[in-house]
């Protein structure tokens, strides 16, 4: 610690740390000391329990009040000092409490979603894990250190997302979800990189508070200048891209989106908190963090991705039949709003969107998560061949499962953004900014807002679909199967508990005393770049006509759905089948990125196997070769002399032998044989 | 008239016989017989080259000696080939290799 600091803020800053570190204490504990035992999931839970009751003290001392920042040297490599600290500013200490806020309700739920899989331990394990890197992602005051929690948030959603890891779709779906996210990193760690090249440090407060570094550097003449450095202003587009690609790959923005629908195979608690209210809405907390980085320009483009995002995904969800994937789609659409909110400069509008999101869709998932769980059980009570998450086989659950259909209604309306709920003050916020943006901007600029809207009236369609199709009408595995059983019920409190206060939370007096005017939420005025409204004709019109109309196409889904008079959409249509296949994107990225990166390795596959396995197998033949004639060599030449004079031996004394062969009469013969040719000799000598 | 070379040519013929006998018969007393005639053709030389000694009938006389001789080895070799064949079961030369080796 740098500088004396009141008593009062040293144990601010301490609780934050504590609220940091519990969720790891109780990793290392399920990790280390329990083993299987159903004891790993209290553990976490009083973990997160202390760590939200902590993190919503800071936030109390915190908000509005001052804005604490300690840092301790971490090391000092050539010139370059670095620092490690906490950074509690208004950003931080509300997402700290969101997180662990949202994290408790889910915990809690998971003890009795989780009761009876195999896994019961290591899923607790994981999940305290996540929520410390979350938490420590929101405080860290230094972009390495973001860096790094940013990449352990990747990881620990990588591994629940592949909880169950028996499934081939799970694992799919996680390799995905990893690839994806490594393209966003090496975006936000190349922009790190050259955010350090520029201004020499990592510090978050330096570079991006009010009048920082960021603020005083300026562009001129194709050059980025801060202070004494110079570099050609090419660099701070390509840092803006990298942030946007981290952005874009961890709230699956438009590119690089098709990994969080894939994510749905985790556990359903797994995407109420990681994949729904939380980690996707990390991307968004960065874009809050690196805010004045981007210039006009930029910040247009992002807009414009963020819309585009928004009303894709909303199209895409219209049509599809599986429970969690609507949800994800939704998700999807709602992130884009906060990036486009982040584009047209509704700083606030978006963060406040951020917050209420994360309740009502935690809500959602979590109602999902029971709806799911429940179909289960019909199925394996009556052993039947039927996937659980298909809202095709739901229907008229209202009245066996009133709380969970109380809670979805609660978080659905939340959704679509209707009055009395969070959703309406933080969306109608958005478009309100919006329609006062393009306004500003110019006509052709109206686009985004009418985008906007329209994605706001498929979102009350899908969101009726699915009300409708899961609790309403009758139920249609009764009437494909007449003689099934049901015995399904809300479930025990810690089922209950959960959705309550979760309930709670979506409904507008959390947010503002006032539930018809969004420009009155504390929450608004507690982020620092809030500007405020100038009061125009968009404050009235934008919510009536937005929600009039929202309120018509709910009617229609009814229509269509329960009273099914008319029959719209013929399911062969072209815009029916770009909706349901997710608008081709999967499809075109198996196509394109993946044929390509596979035919790449099954070259590169090729020249290792052909080329340099070839050179390889040349240089053995080759030794093996030259081996081949050392070894004829030696064999021929150096033992066919050794073999040679033995040979010559043996024949000599097999010769000599002969005389000694122990044949009496033989002797005598070769005597007189030798007597003869004496005789002979002796003749012809003679002669 | 019956000349040197006549008995001469008797005892070559009696010789080469024996000679043959021993080198070619697989029964020892056989080659027993062939030692004999090889014998008897050098008496018969004895006994013809007599006649030009100058001491009447000499010849004659040393050959009586060596038939006595001659019958006392062969008396001793019938009793090494008895013994041979008690030990070997077997009288052929060929056969006992005993000591060979």
């Amino acid at each position: 610690m740098n500088k004396a600091l009141p008593y009062q803020d040293i144990q601010t800053v301490c609780f934050a740390i504590a609220a940091v570190v519990l969720p790891f204490a109780a990793f290392v504990i399920n990790f280390l000391f329990l083993g299987k035992s159903k004891l790993s999931g209290w553990v976490s839970t009083v973990a997160i329990l202390v760590s939200s009751i902590l993190s919503v003290i800071v936030f109390t001392r915190v908000w509005n009040v001052q804005q604490i920042h300690v840092k301790h040297l971490w090391f000092i490599i050539g010139d370059n000092t670095l620092y490690t600290g906490i950074l509690l500013n208004n950003l931080s200490v509300l997402m700290l409490g969101l997180v662990s806020v949202i994290a408790l309700p889910v915990h809690i739920y998971s003890t009795a979603y989780m009761k009876d899989d195999a896994g019961y331990s290591r899923y607790f394990q994981y999940l305290s894990f996540f929520c410390f890197s979350m938490l420590a992602l929101v405080v860290m005051d230094n972009l390495i250190l973001l860096y790094a929690f940013w990449e352990l948030v990747g990881f620990s959603s990588y591994l629940l997302i592949g909880f169950w890891f028996d499934r081939a779709t799970a694992v799919q779906a996680n390799k995905k979800a990893f690839i994806i996210n490594r393209i966003g990193d090496i975006g936000l760690l190349t922009a790190i990189i050259i955010l350090f090249n520029q201004y020499h440090t990592f510090d978050i407060a330096q570079l991006f508070k009010d009048g920082g570094l960021i603020a005083s550097s300026t562009i001129n003449n194709g050059l980025w200048i801060s202070g004494t450095t110079l570099t050609p202003v090419v660099w701070q587009y390509i840092a803006c891209i990298g942030i946007f690609l981290g952005v874009a790959a961890k709230s699956a923005q438009f590119p690089l989106h098709t990994w969080l629908p894939d994510a749905m195979e985790g556990p359903t608690s797994v995407s109420a908190l990681i994949h729904a209210a939380t980690m996707v809405a990390a991307g968004v907390f960065l874009l809050g963090r690196v805010y004045p980085l981007f210039n006009e320009a930029e910040l247009t483009t992002l807009a414009v991705i963020g819309c585009f995002t928004a009303f894709m995904a909303a199209t895409i969800a219209l049509t599809q039949n599986d429970l969690k994937r609507i949800l994800a789609y939704s998700t999807i659409s709602q992130l884009g709003y906060m990036v486009m909110a982040m584009g047209i400069g509704a700083y606030a509008t978006s963060l406040f969107h951020l917050v209420t999101h994360a309740f009502f869709k935690c809500l959602l998932f979590l109602s999902a998560g029971i709806v799911i769980h429940q179909i289960k059980h019909i199925k394996e009570d009556n052993h039947l061949n039927i996937d659980p998450q298909d809202i095709a086989n739901m229907g008229g659950l209202r009245k066996k499962l009133p709380l969970t259909f109380i809670a979805t209604l609660i978080g659905g309306l939340a959704l679509i953004g209707l009055p009395l709920t969070s959703g309406y003050l933080s969306k109608e916020g958005i478009l309100v900014q919006a329609f006062e943006w393009a306004e500003h901007k110019g006509s052709a600029y109206m686009l985004l807002p009418v985008l906007a809207s329209i994605t706001s009236w498929l979102t009350a369609f899908y969101v009726a679909r699915l009300i409708l199709k899961v609790f309403y009408g009758d139920m249609h595995l009764l009437t494909l199967h007449p003689g099934i059983k049901i015995h399904i019920g809300d479930g025990g409190w810690r089922y209950k508990l959960p959705l309550v206060l979760l309930s709670l939370c979506c409904l507008f007096p959390l947010f503002s005393l006032n539930p018809l005017s969004h420009t009155q939420s504390w929450l608004l005025y507690g982020l620092s770049s809030y500007k405020g409204y100038t009061e125009s004709i968009f404050e009235i019109i934008v919510p009536v006509v937005v929600n009039v109309l929202s309120l018509v196409v709910m009617y229609y889904a009814y229509i269509i759905y329960i009273k099914q008079s008319i029959w719209v959409s013929s399911q062969t249509g072209l815009l029916y089948r770009i909706s349901f296949n997710e608008w081709y994107i999967d499809r075109f990225y198996n196509c394109v990125v993946v044929k390509f990166v596979l035919a790449l390795s099954d070259m590169t596959f090729w020249f290792d196997r052909k080329v340099i396995d070839g050179f390889v197998n040349l240089l053995e033949k080759i030794g093996v070769f030259i081996a081949g004639i050392a070894s004829w060599c030696d064999r021929y030449i150096v033992d066919g002399i050794l073999h040679l004079s033995a040979a010559i031996v043996q024949a000599i004394g097999g010769f000599a032998r002969r005389f000694q062969n122990g044949k009496v009469q033989y002797y005598l013969f070769s005597m007189l044989l030798a007597v003869i040719v004496v005789f002979i000799l002796k003749i012809l000598i003679w002669n | 008239m019956i000349t040197l070379t006549d008995f001469m040519i008797v005892s070559a013929v009696l010789f080469c016989t024996g000679m043959f006998v021993i080198i070619s018969k697989k029964n020892s007393i056989q080659i027993l017989i062939g030692i004999e005639l090889m014998l008897n053709a050098a008496i018969l030389n004895l006994v013809a080259f007599g006649k030009y000694d100058r001491i009447n009938n000499s010849g004659q006389m040393f050959a009586l000696f060596a038939i006595v001789l001659a019958a006392a080895t062969t008396a001793v070799a019938l009793a090494i080939i008895l013994n041979v064949y008690k030990q070997y079961k077997t009288i052929d030369p060929d056969k006992i290799k005993q000591l060979k080796d």
